[in-house]
């Protein structure tokens, strides 16, 4: 964007961004260098011996697994329909699903606690799993759904001219051609399961079924307050979320400019 | 789903083509020989709108009864929660800050966002290190990154040691930044402690949040910057347009509808905000950095009085539509 012709001019940009960076880099020096601090090691050694440990980490899998199932089957069969397919009064639908982005967790408590309690779901895995599909897939239709609107038509009026039903249309054409949106797709769900917070406060009591965002508030318990042990546990439990999106970084950025961007 | 398909084709081969009429007939003739599609849709309309709508069905009865403690209601009222919480300071606090934290953000947001995409689609050396460290920060967890934060913001802590020890408090108060700061009733920029402070205590969140989002509002400018042909900044150089002219007049209104999908996003965030300040600062000290997603938390569940709760609740989901809507229709008038 900007013209930076001479090696200068290079330089300053260069100088310039580094120095705008550093804020961001702040906080994530503090963590590591935190994590380090006293024992150095022994504070990662304390926090993985922990027994309690692994189970947060296998339960914040779990949870990210499944919701990011739940969600990309239903966003890409919204996606297709929507999109598509042939649906009476589909803006009224379309709507009706978009409000639910304006609802947060907190205003789902009481009465999650209410179905959750009536269906016997009460601190199983499934009260965190639903509620966090169900707060995902309106963002991720709505993403998705413009993606496949910039499918051309006629690519599926040739598979339906070839004879390819809706079914064969949708896995033989639909999901190839969303490949890059389903990486974003799958990138945000797992960020938002990972990360969620106040619904496995709320509804997982069973502390082998904790997650890992309840770890720092475990080793404050723990260590009364060890700074060094709940920064070498934040760090531990960031490490996946970086390299999962580190790993991803191109396609993620691919799906959401192709998402995002109508 | 397939015999549909099948028995839509069938038709399409009787209908002669429209050749004389126009094109969005023709649209919509095509859009009628689609196969049906509502099963497809019926799954995530189950899963969001079946769960969520339950939900506000639930608050707006919730929202009804005085109810101490029971989850399944207490006697009717009527709208004296409704009228509760109208009156209340505590409501029209967080209101406001809600109104601050959107608009401080949202103005940060956007402006650092264009900013790290243009920089960024420029000549840079180790471009990729940099986007994985703008954009790091939404992707961590705000419950881990949370304990982080208190210590970037303690006494002790890493901000208070920069900003007396690389002489930037000193730099302030002898360029007269600290000067006008006073004057205008904001804190300045000094060592202190931010956290337990009435008069920082929001301007900390807001601080942390746009920490964790600029990099989502880089990812987007960054995309739709891509999509700018370069002949035409080209031209414009060669016109003898200045970089920040070309910023100004040809970058930034070519992302405008990035802009306004942003501030429709930070309106719903700041709505819905919990984590941080919930975190942070328990929306304290005194409330000063309370927001309706704490005030609702606070009432529900350490307070289990959740008809006023639901009543919250309500308004909440009102304020949010209302605000989308309005931004919606704001930004379709000007196209």
């Amino acid at each position: 964007m900007f013209d930076v012709r001479s090696k200068v001019s290079q330089a300053i940009l260069q100088l310039l961004l580094t120095l705008m960076v550093i804020p961001f880099v702040v906080p994530l020096y503090t963590m590591i260098a935190g994590s380090f601090k006293g024992q150095g090691w022994g504070n990662y050694k304390a926090v993985v011996s922990v027994k309690m440990f692994p189970y947060f980490f296998r339960n914040s899998a779990f949870i990210a697994i499944c919701t990011i199932a739940l969600v990309y089957a239903t966003t890409m069969m919204a996606a297709y329909g929507f999109s598509k397919l042939r649906i009476p009064k589909r803006e009224v639908f379309f709507w009706m699903m978009m409000a639910c982005l304006t609802l947060p967790e907190v205003v789902l408590l009481a009465p999650l606690f209410k179905m959750a309690a009536g269906a016997g779901l009460y601190n199983t895995f499934w009260a965190v799993i639903i509620p966090i599909s169900a707060l995902q897939v309106p963002f991720t239709v709505l993403l998705t759904r413009t993606y496949v609107d910039g499918i051309p038509d006629e690519l599926f009026e040739a598979a339906r001219i070839d004879g390819a039903g809706t079914i064969r249309m949708f896995w033989n054409v639909l999901i190839p051609l969303t490949k890059p949106m389903a990486v974003a797709v799958v990138v945000l769900v797992l960020i938002n399961a990972w990360n969620s917070y106040l619904l496995p406060l709320i509804f997982l009591m069973d502390p082998s079924y904790q997650v890992v965002t309840l770890l720092p508030q475990y080793f404050q318990g723990q260590y009364n307050d060890d700074q060094t042990k709940v920064m070498a546990g934040a760090v531990l439990t960031a490490l996946p979320e970086i390299i999962a999106y580190i790993s991803l970084q191109r396609f993620f950025e691919r799906g959401m400019a192709a998402g995002a961007l109508k | 789903m397939a015999s549909t398909s099948v028995s839509a084709k069938g038709r399409r081969g009787k209908t002669p083509p429209g050749t004389t009429r126009g094109a969005a007939e023709q649209h919509r003739r095509q859009l009628k020989l689609r196969p049906a599609g509502f099963g497809w849709i019926l799954p995530a309309l189950v899963l969001s709108v079946g769960v969520i709508y339950f939900c506000i069905g639930y608050n707006g009865f919730l929202s009804t009864q005085q109810n101490k403690g029971g989850i399944d209601g207490g006697t009717f009222i009527g709208l004296d929660n409704y009228r509760n919480a109208l009156s209340n300071p505590l409501f029209w606090g967080a209101l406001k800050h809600t109104l601050i934290f959107f608009l401080v953000v949202s103005l940060v947001q956007i402006g650092m966002g264009i900013i790290f995409a243009a920089m960024l689609h420029s000549k840079i050396h180790l471009a990729v290190v940099y986007k994985v460290i703008i954009f790091m920060p939404f992707v961590i967890a705000p419950a881990i990154m949370a304990p982080v934060h208190r210590q970037v913001f303690a006494t002790e802590g890493p901000l208070n040691w920069i900003l007396t020890n690389l002489k930037i408090q000193w730099l302030c108060d002898h360029i007269g930044i600290n000067w006008v700061l006073e004057h205008l009733h904001l804190p300045t920029v000094a060592a202190q402690s931010w956290l337990a402070q009435t008069s920082t205590s929001l301007l900390v969140v807001i601080g942390v949040q746009i920490w964790s989002t600029i990099g989502f509002a880089f990812i987007l400018f960054y995309a739709s910057m891509g999509q700018i042909e370069p002949e035409m900044i080209e031209a414009a150089r060669i016109d003898g347009a200045t970089n920040p002219r070309i910023l100004i007049s040809l970058v930034v209104p070519s992302v405008r509808g990035t802009v306004l999908a942003l501030l429709i996003l930070n309106a719903i965030t700041a709505l819905k905000l919990f984590d941080y300040p919930y975190l942070m600062t328990r929306g304290g000290p005194v409330y000063t950095s309370d927001f309706l997603g704490t005030y609702i938390h606070r009432e529900a569940v350490t307070l289990t009085n959740l008809g006023y709760a639901g009543a919250l609740s309500i308004l909440l989901l009102i304020l949010a539509i209302g605000a989308s809507v309005v931004m919606s229709l704001w930004s379709r008038r000007g196209e």
